[in-house]
């Protein structure tokens, strides 16, 4: 009974009630933004799919709960390989959208290798800074851990996926930071990173270019990039104080935001509930954010504390771009909002993510109350 | 809990991140829903932002000299700005009377509607309706003008196949295509070049986004993109060869009541088409805004296809043409030797097939038989390599496969092979169908453009060059885009001694062998061959084929006219005033012109 009474105390309930919230209000939202222009029968598709792997994923945490995360520590190189192994079929086998290969198909499930790599990514990085923690005072003992990221990097930023490199970046400046890292070389490496610049932009597509250019300007691309960030802004703007009540956006329902039911789920947030809502929506993401520094200050071992730093920096990052882009102050990227843009891989990515932070909270020796 | 060591700090600073971040999105989405709030709801609520896009100009297609040949006129579209109110019934009728519509037609295209973008009344209205819009812009709330270049084609029916011509996207194209950017009613080239080279000549649309209030009026122009112009093609075409070539065979279909024809002219060292003819040709002109029905009735009720592009499209037998490969094959694979006579009696003495007419010209070698295309000389040639050498000697010269020309549509061929008879007939092979190969009878079929390409490779020394008809892309401006250079496809890997006797045989062809009539006293010295290609549905198909100057070749022909009867009489003719264009010659005036003068 104690034992029990233990565990469930250590369950984070904040956590799991903060995370369970926005995944409410996804549903809700994804049904506001696709009902009216999907057809009769299938209205809440969308919805319905959302929904469902919501429950497998809530099913799978319950299972993970009784799993011990150090394990993972012992499988990082094998995840790591596999990563590469995954993002590689979709560079051969991949399907194209949009001007980039995302995805691969598995039977009916569309899968999108790029969303799973960040968590692995996460995971392998932290069982190979964990014995270097203290000792990156230069550039030849960061060099190993920073090759280690270069690899999958760019296989992603080659699909091409700028977003989700991005993110990879902030994940290993995040890790790094709390494995502290030479904070000198820190600045010097984002020196050399600024002055690296004008030759990363040689890499980037046209519509890559386009879309910063169209952050700076939004002028630049008013019919295309331009265009979504305006009416964006006009969606997000209109809603003021209260909304316009739910399924009662004029933006969003009439189709003059683009990807609203993903990438811009934000502003039907914005439109239909308001700054309320909008408001309300982002201090959930700063519990769970919250949560996760408080669980990286609590983890039991090092290995644990830099998994819960990897994944905050995760969706802190994913949360400033995202919500950043619909209201005008972070470039088009491309990247979801965690929990609440439509997709199965974003999904069980950041459930999953979520789970870790619950498991590594379980084993925390000391209670911190 | 592990201990308090000396990193535990950043973690702090990590979550002072978190609440920064957090802040500054809260407080940014302070500023867009309460501060500017009002701004917002009256853009989303009254007044919407539309998008009034101006059509980039297709590139222009100009000759090899810098003549143009495809370009575009100044195009206005009338449309109606879709709006969350109805549009004024006044409005309708007013502008039903200007564009000299009945008013239903406009609602008809209201309710038709969907999205956001302009609802397209009336294509290529003239300058006076544009103006009298422009000046009572306020009586005519809601109607927009776009720009929308049209294409003009300014050389109507000439070079038709090669240019291809331009419609509005179909819904299944764009179902395929959108991800490479086409949006619904965008221009796409559907045929010829305007189809292969789309996404250079298209450019990239531009156009104004403006705010408007319920009634239409633009009330602010938001944002404003020039349009980008699509890329000019400079191609390999020769203006005024291409428009010889085309009389030259107009003249003849009338002058022997025939209807179709395809006519090809290449420079044999570089793969440059210099001129493409197919007959009957259609008006580009007539798909631009759409083809009326009446118009497409006629064009698809011609019996002779005029949408066909027959010069790389029409398969035809090649009659005695085909002798260029037979009689290559036969001295490479070592069968006979050019001194080597044999006996023409009028028919061959295993299969009683012969020469048309059963002439009989008595002991031969292969520079007569080549000159006089003597059948019985290669049906014995035919014996003697077998089916397997002709298929193998057929596909060396590249029969049998596409040549790679940038035009889209065109036909493969057909090389006659033991395979192809088991798989078509399931039966096996016979001596007598090798015999009809060996002279280009039978299963054989190549395209005028392939035609062309064997009589190159035997001009160029062996040489195969990829048929090209751009030769440059570049901007509007001027910028380079790609440059197309000659692409060596292959050689023939057959001795020079060879290839220079098949020369010499088909320069003995226009001396004194069944071209000789027709170029007797042409001032440039060229090698031809004629061929009449038997068919089962009517009169039989006239070839000619020809390269020249002889000593230094840089134009072939080939030339084929769909049930012409003899090639000397039906084709020939036509190769000797393109190559007269080609090579600039002033024909002698007829008698009968004289006398008038």
């Amino acid at each position: 009974m104690s034992v029990n009474k233990r565990f469930l105390r250590r369950i984070d309930f904040t956590l799991i009630g903060a995370t369970a919230l926005i995944v409410i209000m996804s549903l809700i939202i994804i049904g506001s933004a696709t009902h009216v222009n999907t057809p009769g029968e299938e209205r809440y598709w969308f919805v319905q799919r959302q929904g469902m792997f919501a429950l497998i994923n809530a099913g799978l945490v319950f299972f993970l709960m009784n799993f011990d995360y150090k394990l993972l520590q012992r499988y990082g190189n094998k995840l790591y390989v596999f990563n590469l192994v995954m993002l590689l079929a979709v560079m051969l086998f991949g399907h194209t959208a949009l001007g980039a290969q995302r995805w691969i198909a598995i039977g009916p499930i569309h899968i999108q290798p790029s969303e799973f790599s960040k968590l692995i990514m996460i995971v392998s990085l932290a069982g190979i800074l964990e014995p270097r923690i203290g000792k990156l005072n230069n550039l030849k003992d960061l060099a190993p851990v920073a090759l280690y990221v270069a690899v999958p990097f760019l296989l992603v930023l080659k699909q091409p996926d700028l977003g989700t490199s991005l993110v990879f970046i902030a994940i290993f400046l995040g890790m790094v930071f709390v494995s502290g890292i030479n904070l000198k070389m820190l600045f010097g490496l984002f020196a050399a990173g600024t002055a690296l610049l004008p030759v990363m932009w040689q890499f980037l597509k046209e519509y890559q270019k386009n879309r910063i250019m169209v952050f700076i300007d939004p002028n630049v691309d008013p019919l295309g990039a331009g265009y979504h960030i305006i009416q964006s802004k006009i969606a997000i703007g209109s809603g003021m104080v209260f909304g316009k009540g739910l399924f009662e956006g004029t933006q969003s329902q009439l189709n003059f935001l683009p990807e609203n039911h993903t990438d811009f789920i934000f502003a039907v947030v914005g439109e239909e509930l308001g700054f309320v809502g909008a408001a309300f929506l982002l201090v959930l993401y700063l519990v769970v954010l919250w949560r996760g520094v408080e669980i990286a200050k609590g983890a039991s071992d090092m290995f644990g504390r830099l998994l819960a730093v990897g994944i905050t920096s995760m969706l802190g990052f994913h949360v400033l771009v995202n919500v950043g882009m619909t209201m005008g102050i972070m470039p088009v990227t491309g990247i979801p909002l965690p929990l609440m843009s439509y997709g199965v891989s974003s999904l069980t990515t950041n459930i999953m993510a979520v789970a870790v932070l619950l498991n590594i909270n379980l084993k925390r020796q000391k209670l911190v109350f | 809990m592990i201990e308090d060591d000396e990193y535990y700090g950043r973690i702090k600073v990590l979550g002072w991140c978190m609440i920064f971040v957090v802040a500054v999105l809260i407080a940014r989405a302070g500023h867009l829903q309460v501060y500017d709030g009002e701004k917002y709801a009256k853009l989303a609520d009254g007044n919407r932002i539309r998008i009034i896009p101006t059509m980039a100009p297709r590139g222009t297609f100009y000759d090899r000299f810098g003549t143009p040949l495809v370009v575009n006129r100044p195009g206005f579209t009338v449309s109606l700005l879709p709006l969350i109110a109805p549009v004024s019934e006044d409005v309708i009728i007013k502008l039903a009377n200007l564009l000299k519509i009945k008013p239903e037609e406009i609602h008809k295209k209201i309710d038709a509607h969907v999205g956001f973008d302009p609802i397209r009344i009336k294509t290529d209205v003239t300058q006076d309706i544009v103006t009298i819009l422009e000046e009572q812009k306020d009586s005519y709330p809601g109607v927009v003008i776009e720009v929308q270049p049209a294409r003009n084609y300014i050389l109507k029916e000439e070079g038709a196949h090669a240019f291809g011509y331009v419609s509005e996207i179909s819904d299944e194209e764009l179902e395929r295509r959108k991800s490479e950017g086409y949006k619904s009613g965008d221009i796409i080239g559907k045929f010829g070049l305007e189809k292969i080279y789309d996404a250079y000549l298209r450019g990239e649309g531009g156009g104004e986004q403006v705010e408007v209030d319920v009634s239409g009026k633009p009330v602010e122009i938001l944002g404003r993109k020039e349009p980008i112009p699509g890329a000019d093609l400079y191609l390999t075409i020769d203006k005024s060869l291409q428009e010889a070539t085309e009389q030259a065979v107009d003249a003849q279909l009338a002058a022997i009541n025939a209807h179709a024809a395809a006519a090809v002219v290449m420079n044999p060292q570089t793969g440059e088409v210099l001129a493409l003819v197919s007959r009957p040709a259609f008006d580009p002109n007539l798909f631009v805004g759409g083809i009326s029905s009446k118009n497409w009735n006629v064009i698809n009720s011609n019996p002779y296809h005029p949408m066909d592009n027959k010069a790389i499209t029409g398969e035809y037998p090649p009659g005695s043409t085909f002798k260029i490969v037979t009689g290559t094959a036969a001295l490479a694979e070592g069968r006979v030797t050019p001194e080597e006579k044999i006996l023409d009696v009028g028919h061959h003495w295993l299969i009683p097939k012969g020469n048309a007419g059963g002439e009989a010209l008595g002991w031969i070698n292969f520079l007569e038989a080549m000159a006089h295309s003597d059948n019985v000389y290669f049906y014995e040639m035919g014996n003697r390599l077998g089916i397997d050498l002709l298929e193998k000697n057929s596909r060396i010269f590249g029969l049998g496969e596409k040549t790679g020309i940038d035009l889209p549509y065109e036909s493969e061929g057909l090389v006659a092979s033991r395979a192809y008879k088991e798989k078509v007939f399931e039966e096996e092979w016979y001596l007598a169908e090798t015999f009809d190969a060996a002279i280009g009878q039978g299963f054989n079929l190549v395209t005028p453009l392939q035609a062309a390409m064997v009589m190159g490779e035997i001009a160029a020394n062996g040489k195969r060059y990829k048929p090209h008809l751009v030769n440059k892309i570049a901007s509007q401006d001027g910028k380079t885009i790609k440059v197309f250079e000659p692409e060596l496809l292959g050689e023939l890997p057959y001795a020079k001694s060879i290839i220079q006797l098949v020369q010499a045989g088909l320069h003995e062809v226009t001396k004194y062998g069944t071209a000789a009539g027709v170029f007797a006293g042409f001032p440039v010295e060229i090698a031809g061959k004629t061929g009449t290609a038997e068919n089962p549905h009517g009169r039989d198909h006239g070839w000619f084929v020809a390269y020249g100057p002889f000593d230094n070749p840089n134009v072939v022909v080939a030339v084929v006219v769909e049930q012409g009867g003899y090639g000397s009489q039906s084709a020939v003719p036509i190769g000797r005033k393109i190559l007269e264009a080609a090579f600039h010659i002033v024909p002698p005036q007829p008698a009968a012109q004289k006398a008038a003068q």
